[in-house]
């Protein structure tokens, strides 16, 4: 390659007759034909803007509204068995979140996150054994993908799925004995989407918030860093184990501290969790890097040696600005981590998945300021 | 010398409740009594001055309190204000539409904000309700100042200052705040010529001598906070954001005539005033857009430092300008003028990390000296994000001032 090339994290703004046909109900007999004809268009539209990296603009995961920041999440609602909606025992998945705690008045009053919890669905809970029970919604995704894709090569194509994490993250468990016969009930269910996603010569991307999240949710009120960083460590190894049957090349692992446009007061530093996660069998990382909580990480890469073949997605616009990002920046950004970990090894992505967090006509003008500001850097870095 | 990077920020802070309400009722016509709302506005700049010197604020501010809101989410009570403090503005909807001229000259007319460029270009996200360009406030209630409900007023007769009495009270209320909290120097901030002169003249002959008027007007304002050993703050968006204002887009050269005309008029009412004592602030207009048609320093900035300031305050922190710290690099900063950067900014509710603070001051540093820089704000926090997230900013801003003045004086 002799430039950089770009991809951003997943969600794409839906079409709103998709979200009117998802919202129907019964189930509109429509959704599959349009569904299919809408990702032959986002995938064509991605590639004519100048995007390397494409995907399905995430059309497959169920969103019933313009504004949702869930739906990478709660599509594994369809594909597990053993939920149910209810109140969770233990109250709000949110309860103990020390962001949320400390910033109090603005999650109660401020109108620009409240659009964020409104956004989301009723909680699910783990009732009962939980199997992946989900082949043909992801069967219909690759179908969907196979068949839209022209002459777009698939391994420039990425699936994103839910980790185990994540999962746990959200989706309270009475069922198992313990959190850890929980998580890796979740890890062995979802196995069989990550190796589906894979065997079909598709770049697999891991959406893994949870792992960063879990330590404002749930330890940084109460518990130290330490027993953090173990819990942090037996999540990796269940990945690891749910990605066995994946090959590395064909992984990318996307982390991010949650999208909701909030303080991030409370987020883990980069610093304190890199070399945890190089041990996640991945090819490429998309790590947060365009918002002014995490633009400094590129810093950790001159402390952290990225191993060889591995390489980094830095998200170079955002979702957590309406501003759209000055393609000289973009070029910056991108420049500035080429220095750090070599050019080959960058690829120009985004924060999070836009859809659904910014206005499409926001998002769309964001990755195209991704795209002009790639040309920029690749011109001065080739 | 200082021995550390200083810390200031860009005006408006989260007005207290009961001032809002107050205001409010008076917008409303109902009685407030004058003694209790005077009384309020003294001890909440009183509380303030203190809040901004324990989060770390070296140069603070009075919040604007002074400048009226009646509302928490309010991006417009920097200009608003002047409003109720000179004669000759009126609500659009007395001066019959015929004898209004939009402001502007050398082809430069500025337009309404639905008809600026970047509202055009992005028309489906500012028409969205949950597209968020205006936080919680109704764009026609942030830019009313309680005259001509929702439009600005238009000027339809002679310019004269009569705001002396809340002018004095301000400069009391601040000084007062100033000495009871121990702070040395604090800023007032007052709306330059240009960005007060952009609303429809029904009155004068034209554009030059609109601007001068209001310029010559507002002297009084300038010259008052001067001398009363406050550092006097120019808000000026306008010197930038009239470009997106101009539709269609205006030839550059054209725009630069019609920003050099504000300045001319703005150093004419500085005459006399000394330059250490005044700080010039242009920002691209705070409301969360995507401002793609802002107007790159780099076409404005031999302008900017034509303004007898001593100190400019521009937009740094937020993803359209954050770049043009490589300006610098290019147009050498005047020997004695300071910088003073926006190093955390309301465009997001995340709240930067110091270290991000410290880097983004240490590259400012690197180009125009460790001495020649403040640390600030992009423009005002207060109206524009929520309180608790404003005074989160300021603390980083401070936090990350203390990294960058560790890192800049240890090699030294």
């Amino acid at each position: 390659m002799s430039r950089i090339l770009t991809t951003h994290v997943g969600s794409l703004p839906r079409p709103p007759e998709l979200v009117e046909l998802y919202r129907a109900s019964p189930p509109s007999p429509d959704l599959p034909r349009r569904l299919r004809e809408a990702i032959a268009v986002i995938l064509r539209t991605q590639r004519e803007t100048g995007l390397d990296l494409v995907n399905d603009g995430e059309f497959g995961k169920a969103t019933r509204r313009s504004v949702d920041y869930g739906a990478w999440a709660t599509y594994v609602y369809e594909r597990l068995s053993g939920y149910e909606p209810k109140e969770p025992r233990g109250g709000s998945i949110l309860g103990k979140s020390k962001d949320r705690s400390d910033f109090a008045a603005f999650y109660a009053e401020d109108e620009s996150v409240r659009e964020t919890v409104r956004a989301r669905p009723r909680a699910m809970v783990c009732t009962g054994p939980v199997k992946y029970v989900g082949q043909a919604a992801v069967a219909r995704d690759l179908e969907n993908l196979s068949a839209g894709r022209g002459d777009i090569p698939p391994g420039d194509i990425f699936v994103t799925a839910v980790s185990p994490a994540s999962i746990e993250a959200l989706q309270p468990n009475e069922h198992y004995a313990t959190q850890d016969d929980y998580a890796w009930a979740v890890a062995n269910a979802m196995r069989e989407e990550y190796a589906t996603i894979a065997r079909a010569g598709f770049t697999l991307q891991i959406d893994d918030p949870g792992l960063v999240v879990l330590w404002d949710w749930w330890f940084a009120r109460e518990r130290s860093f330490e027993e953090y960083l173990k819990f942090a460590e037996s999540r990796v190894e269940m990945l690891n184990h749910a990605l066995a049957d994946v090959p590395e090349k064909q992984l990318r692992y996307h982390l991010c501290w949650g999208s909701w446009h909030g303080p991030h007061s409370t987020d883990v530093r980069l610093r304190d969790v890199a070399r945890l996660l190089l041990k996640i069998r991945a090819g490429a990382y998309s790590l947060e890097a365009g918002n002014v909580r995490h633009e400094h990480d590129w810093e950790v890469w001159q402390e952290v040696q990225l191993s060889p073949g591995k390489r980094l997605i830095p998200g170079v616009v955002s979702h957590s600005t309406n501003v759209v990002e000055h393609p000289e920046l973009v070029a910056e950004r991108i420049e500035r981590y080429a220095k750090v970990v070599g050019r080959d090894n960058v690829i120009a992505g985004t924060d999070c998945g836009l859809g659904g967090r910014v206005h499409a006509q926001i998002a769309w003008a964001k990755l195209e300021a991704l795209v002009a500001g790639a040309r920029l850097a690749s011109r001065r870095l080739f | 010398m200082n021995s550390k990077i200083r810390t200031t920020h860009g005006g408006s802070l989260p007005r207290p409740a009961a001032l809002i309400e107050m205001n409010r009722a008076r917008s409303e016509g109902q009685a407030v009594d004058d003694r209790a709302l005077s009384e309020c506005l003294a001890a909440s700049v009183a509380d303030v001055v203190r809040q901004q010197k324990d989060a770390g604020i070296d140069i603070p501010d009075d919040g604007e309190f002074g400048k009226a809101t009646t509302q928490a989410y309010d991006y417009g009570a920097w200009q608003s204000y002047i409003f109720a403090r000179v004669s000759g503005f009126s609500p659009a909807a007395e001066v019959p539409k015929e004898r209004l001229r939009r402001a502007g000259s050398f082809g430069v007319a500025l337009a309404r904000f639905r008809d600026r460029r970047d509202w055009q270009t992005f028309g489906e996200f500012y028409r969205d309700p949950a597209g968020g360009a205006f936080g919680t406030g109704k764009l026609g209630e942030t830019r009313g100042g309680g005259i001509g409900g929702g439009r600005r007023p238009v000027c339809s007769g002679p310019i004269r200052y009569t705001g002396h009495a809340a002018l004095k009270a301000d400069i009391d209320n601040l000084k007062a705040a100033l000495a009871a909290a121990g702070v040395a120097q604090g800023f007032m901030c007052s709306v330059a010529p240009g960005s007060c002169a952009r609303t429809e003249d029904a009155f004068y002959k034209d554009d030059e001598e609109y601007v001068y008027a209001v310029a010559e007007a507002l002297r009084e304002e300038y010259k008052a906070i001067v001398e009363a050993g406050l550092t006097l703050q120019l808000d000026d968006p306008g010197l930038p954001d009239s470009w997106d204002m101009a539709n269609p887009e205006p030839p550059l050269e054209a725009y630069r005539k019609f920003a050099r005309l504000r300045i001319e008029a703005m150093n004419h009412a500085l005459r006399g005033l000394p330059q250490e004592r005044i700080r010039y602030h242009i920002c691209w207009g705070s409301w969360h857009g995507p401002h793609v048609t802002d107007i790159p320093l780099r076409d404005i900035v031999d302008l900017v430092l034509e303004v007898n300031a001593g100190e400019y305050s521009i937009e740094a922190g937020n993803v359209r300008h954050q770049h043009e710290w490589k300006v610098w690099q290019e147009v050498k900063l005047p020997e004695g003028k300071v910088l003073v950067p926006g190093v955390v900014s309301h465009a997001t509710n995340v709240v930067e990390d110091p270290e991000l603070v410290a880097e983004r001051i240490v590259r400012f540093a690197g180009v125009v000296g460790r001495d020649n820089v403040i640390a600030g704000t992009d423009c005002g926090l207060g109206g524009r994000v929520h309180p608790q997230i404003a005074w989160a900013k300021l603390r980083a801003l401070a936090e990350g001032a203390r990294l960058a003045s560790r890192q800049l004086w240890r090699s030294a």
